[in-house]
């Protein structure tokens, strides 16, 4: 498996969602244990992939590559004026994306199996999956933007399927068009990036657009409006303030794909996709430090919102939005590869969060946390995993979180406003709040509904598996930052070169005092959960009484829903009412059928003037005759 | 080959007519003979068009009003080109699709079925024809069938809308003809190809009056707005197979003529005035996307949103360049199938539940699964998903507009988002939600021929978008010498 076949890696699970979609009715099981072959062979292609890649990283030969083996031309028009192929490209970004996607993808796969026991269309659920992961390792393995595009859609084609996998429920099916259309505004944004990006160097092939792009050839305002509309993909898909409203709706979806869509994988193609135009964007700062502030903002908006949720999911949705917004912030100051690091351990402790929300639910059938507690007596080790993966969102070291989100706050301090750098450290301490809070009031203090409680149980072996394997990925993936991790698995210049940070990292070199101060503030975070939430479960109600104004502005989510929602309401169909109207009075009625019945009229008018008789007749003509020579007179 | 395509749904439409009265019911299987011949023979055509040759094919002549006093005679004169390959095979299919999915008519069947048939004979002669005045006559041929399908076996106030459609088409048709008259005789021809070779350049009235008089015909048959107020009624009180035919193929006319007449024969007023045609059609995708939002009867909407959707071949065709012809070309083409397959999909919903009103209808999906899937898939292609033609013919347009025209071309991809608003709140609102107890009677799609319908049109949807050069050679090939014509002046 060399860099040349990566084009394999989509086409398999694109060949299973053919497949099970169509025949899931003929197989056994409904065609799941397919899916999961598929997705397994993935797995191992993918790291004999990243056996190939470490191999000639060592050697020192690594150019980035890919491969036009099975390139065609898509669209071709214009004597090669446009052409449209298919190509793939790997480089060490795509590396460090393909391991998330495929590992992700199958434990939620494995833990399916059981938390979707008996839902009807479970084959249909599994189709769409395997839907999701090609277009997904379609995005990360595409050589040219249009190709690019086609997967950001198809991705959201597969979202959209999947939030709305429920559609009996009518809040699934409008958390799904919500989904949709909210992104769909980001996409455009994409769209006319990647055209203006075209029209500027004639070609989509993004190498080729970065080297065109950072030597000049490009005039600077024009590439930072190209730069910001390609931006604006990237706030739809990631939930990046104001777009980000979808993405607590969209806990809608079965859990397992609330952990790899909207926590792992599919949010994380915006962060994908600035980091991979990172070249470009260093050129543009005026962009970058858009990014910068709407990764900021949003941070610090959606960490206050995850402090008062009562919905375990909701909670973490909040918090993943959070946690983009982070990495946005890093990629606005230029760190790439903390953004990277980041996107990289948050998708194994997030996913490993939703897998275990979802494990509570499946066993009480709850997911508001007022109706939780006390579960660790009945799930330990949901309850063991999932505070692994809470000390890893809390930055508490040793867990892999500590290290990534230490990275980009010390990026932001080194490179960023101080006041940005305060504000993201507030927004740090937050996180560790609500983790906190969140696993004390699901797994400690008395349960808040015994029925519940008593109906509790842990999950089956394929369910708490998966929950295992990433909490351990929870716990060492933020390791691999570290050169000496990186040379023992292989990696000469560290894994640290590989997610292209900026200088090696060894653990003399690391910023201890820094990383103290952090992990201190993290955690203060927790002790302060702790010591509101700890033991008394009342607590959780009680909290929106100490300041009720400031719990429903963050209740409210800031408003923000009702704000557009009242634009969509008001505005929007408003307008759309108006021009209905006058479409349907002013144009039709008054136009054309006032045109046509004023025509009428007067042709019943005028028929009284052909009488017939003669003398009538000329006595037009003589007027007729008086007239013009008038008028020839008067000329 | 395309005299055969021509003649053989007449052929079909006069057998019809003449079965007996006990036998009408079998007018039906006379129709679905013959519109799969010409299908196959449309089929034949587009596979063995020569992408790589130049000029029309197919070519098949005779003097028809032979040379007179006035030196010029006036032919027969029958060929495709890349342009109009693509058009007739959309007419072969649709005009299938159309008597399968009129299966069940049974109102004077034998009538019905001869009017259909003889609809593809007329709007065949619009694609094929290399002469003008012969194109003049296809062209108000199509009238007649049109009129007679709507009043008779349409629905609601259909006599006022086959009135309002004939009235508008023939206002437009009347300017039409003296435009044609006027270049065919300072040119001394009425040959398309000779007249594109050596553009008029000088006629008795400014040339400017002679484009607008023959370019308003064509756009009050996109429509474009504010001239497209007729579409919405016939739509609404159409039958399905004429609804899908209106927006399938007989929309395509006013954007062929466009490219074949009014660019090609008159390229520089053609250049004059894309400004002008460029604001239209950004105009035009707003207005009707905003408006389709609005829509309560699933019928106008989706013939509003053909509103905005045609707006897209104007742009195309006001970008002047090869990829924006061709975009406007994939346009016609794709949205032939995928609006035709939507009609198609709101008279099976209508079969069933007797309403068009979207607010009485929810959670559809639950009775008719296949109905639902297949809506969704109309649905998504019609706001442009990837891997299906829409996508394809959008993404072109865009690609070639955008240099000319930034501003209507931004507009337009705003479109989309729009598209997707109006589609996906209307698969919520019929399919999605809980089950209905007023509709657990309805029964999913079973009967054959609206399976085969359902089925040829999804296919030649997905085949397009995910493979688009089956389509676009073809349509390069004939796009590259109109392109070359409007570049040459530019």
């Amino acid at each position: 498996m060399g860099m040349e076949q990566a084009w394999v890696l989509p086409a398999i699970p694109v060949v299973l969602f053919v497949l099970i979609a169509l025949f899931n009715g003929l197989m056994p099981r409904r065609g799941d244990f397919l899916a999961i072959l598929g997705m397994a062979t993935v797995v191992g292609l993918v790291f004999l992939l990243l056996l190939d890649f470490t191999g000639s990283f060592r050697a020192g030969e690594f150019v980035p590559g890919g491969s036009n083996v099975f390139a065609f031309d898509w669209i071709n028009i214009g004597q090669g004026f446009f052409v449209i192929e298919f190509s793939t490209y790997v480089d060490a970004i795509t590396m460090v994306m393909l391991p998330v996607v495929t590992i992700v993808a199958l434990m939620v796969m494995i833990y399916s199996t059981e938390y979707m026991r008996g839902e009807p269309r479970y084959g249909w659920y599994f189709a769409v999956l395997s839907l999701f992961v090609a277009a997904m390792l379609t995005l990360v393995l595409s050589g040219n933007l249009i190709q690019l595009y086609l997967a950001w859609e198809g991705v959201g084609l597969a979202s959209y399927l999947l939030i709305g996998f429920y559609w009996e429920r009518q809040s699934a099916a409008e958390a799904a068009k919500k989904a949709f259309v909210t992104t769909r505004i980001g996409d455009v944004g994409l769209l006319i990036g990647i055209i203006l990006l075209w029209r500027a160097t004639g070609t989509f092939d993004i190498q080729q657009i970065i080297a065109a792009a950072t030597s000049g050839q490009i005039d600077s305002t024009y590439l930072t409006v190209s730069m910001l509309f390609l931006f604006g993909g990237a706030v739809g898909k990631s939930a990046q303030f104001p777009l980000h409203v979808w993405l607590p709706d969209a806990m809608e979806g079965p859990t397992p794909v609330s952990a790899l869509i909207h926590a792992a994988t599919m949010v994380v193609a915006g962060v994908y996709l600035v980091a991979r135009f990172s070249p470009v964007y260093a050129e543009v700062l005026v962009a970058r430090d858009v990014i910068l502030y709407v990764g900021l903002f949003t941070a610090f908006m959606a960490g206050t919102q995850g402090l008062v949720s009562n919905d375990i999911k909701r909670v973490l949705a909040y918090s993943t939005v959070s946690q983009l917004g982070f990495m946005f912030v890093a990629l606005g100051v230029g760190a790439v590869g903390a953004a990277m690091f980041h996107l990289f351990t948050h998708a194994f402790f997030k996913a490993l969060l939703f897998l275990g929300s979802g494990s509570v639910i499946h066993a009480t059938h709850r997911q508001e946390v007022e109706g939780l507690g006390g579960l660790r007596h009945k799930m330990p080790i949901t309850t063991a995993t999932f505070i692994v993966g809470s000390l890893a969102l809390a930055g508490i070291p040793i867990f892999a979180g500590f290290f990534s989100k230490d990275e980009i706050l010390h990026a932001l301090i080194s490179d960023g406003p101080a006041w940005a750098y305060l504000v993201l450290a507030a927004t740090a301490v937050l996180t560790a709040i609500y983790s906190t809070r969140l696993v004390l009031l699901t797994f400690f203090g008395k349960p808040k509904d015994q029925h519940a409680y008593d109906h509790a149980h842990e999950s089956g072996p394929a369910m708490t598996g998966p929950l295992v394997l990433l909490a351990i990925l929870a716990t060492v993936s933020g390791f691999f930052v570290f050169d000496q991790v990186g040379e023992a698995l292989g990696l000469a210049g560290g894994i640290g070169a590989l997610v292209y940070l900026d200088q090696p990292h060894h653990f003399t070199t690391l910023d201890w005092t820094f990383a103290a101060g952090a992990a201190g503030s993290a955690l203060a975070g927790v002790i302060v959960g702790w010591a509101y939430w700890g033991g008394d479960a009342k607590r959780a109600v009680g909290a929106r009484s100490w300041a009720p104004d400031l719990h429903a502005f963050l209740v409210n989510r800031w408003y923000m829903d009702h704000l557009f929602q009242a634009i969509i309401d008001r505005v929007i169909l408003g307008l759309a009412s108006v021009v209905a109207w006058f479409d349907k009075r002013i144009v039709n009625e008054t136009g054309v059928d006032g045109g046509a019945q004023t025509i009428g009229y007067f042709g019943y008018r005028l028929k009284f003037l052909q009488t017939g008789k003669i003398p009538n007749y000329a006595l037009g003509m003589a007027v007729g005759v008086v007239a013009l020579t008038l008028i020839a007179v008067g000329g | 080959m395309l005299t055969t395509f021509l003649l053989l749904p007449l052929a079909g439409a006069i057998m019809a007519i003449f079965l007996p009265a006990e036998r009408e019911r079998d007018a039906r299987w006379v129709a679905l003979f013959f519109t799969l011949l010409a299908f196959i023979v449309s089929v034949i055509i587009f596979v063995r068009f020569d992408t790589a040759a130049e000029g029309y094919q197919f070519v098949e002549s005779f003097e028809w009003i032979a040379a007179g006093e006035a030196g010029f005679s006036i032919q027969y004169l029958v060929g495709v080109d890349g342009l109009s390959a693509p058009m007739v095979l959309l007419l072969g299919l649709l005009s299938l699709v159309g008597v399968l999915i009129s299966w069940n008519i049974d109102l004077k069947p034998k009538q019905y079925f001869a009017w259909l048939l003889f609809l593809e004979t007329a709007v065949a002669g619009v694609f094929i024809s290399l002469d003008l005045i012969q194109f003049f006559l296809f062209w108000e041929l199509e009238l007649l069938p049109m009129f007679m399908l709507i009043s008779q076996w349409g629905s609601g106030r259909r006599l006022y809308s086959a009135t309002k459609f004939l009235l508008y088409t023939l206002a437009g048709s009347a300017f039409m003809l003296l435009g044609f008259l006027l270049l065919g005789f300072s040119a001394g021809t009425f040959n398309m190809a000779e007249l594109a070779a050596s553009p008029v350049t000088d006629a008795i009235v400014p040339m400017a009056i002679v484009f607008w008089a023959i370019t308003l015909a064509f756009l009050v048959k996109l429509p474009v707005v504010p001239v497209h107020t007729w579409l919405p009624d016939a739509h609404t009180d159409a039958p399905t197979a004429v609804s899908v035919m209106l927006a399938g193929v007989l929309l395509k006319m006013g954007g062929y003529g466009l490219l074949r007449i009014s660019l090609s024969l008159m390229p520089e007023q053609a250049q004059e005035f894309k400004v002008i045609l460029a604001g239209i059609a950004g105009f035009s995708v707003l207005w009707g996307a905003v408006i389709t939002l609005r829509q309560t009867d699933l019928k106008r909407l989706v013939a509003y949103s053909s509103v905005s959707h045609m707006g897209y071949v104007l742009l195309g065709a006001a970008a002047m360049t090869d990829v924006g012809l061709s975009g406007a070309a994939l346009q016609m083409f794709t949205h032939g199938t995928i609006t035709g397959l939507l009609f198609v999909m709101v008279g099976a919903i209508y079969d069933r539940t007797h309403t068009r009103e979207i607010a009485k209808m929810s959670g559809l999906m639950h009775q008719m699964p296949l109905i639902g899937i297949v809506f969704v898939i109309a649905g998504l292609a019609s706001l442009g998903l990837p891997s299906m033609s829409g996508f394809v013919a959008e993404l072109t347009t865009f690609l070639g507009a955008l240099q000319a025209h930034p501003a209507a071309t931004i507009a337009a991809i705003f479109g989309v988002v729009l598209s997707a608003g109006y589609i996906l709140w209307t698969v919520q609102r019929i399919f999605h939600g809980p089950r209905a107890p007023e509709w657990e009677h309805l029964e999913d799609a079973r009967n054959w021929p609206e399976l085969v319908a359902m089925g040829v049109l999804v296919i030649s949807i997905m085949a397009v978008g995910i493979y688009p050069s089956i389509l676009t050679n073809a349509v390069e090939s004939g796009i590259a010498p109109i392109a070359a014509i409007v570049g040459a002046v530019a």
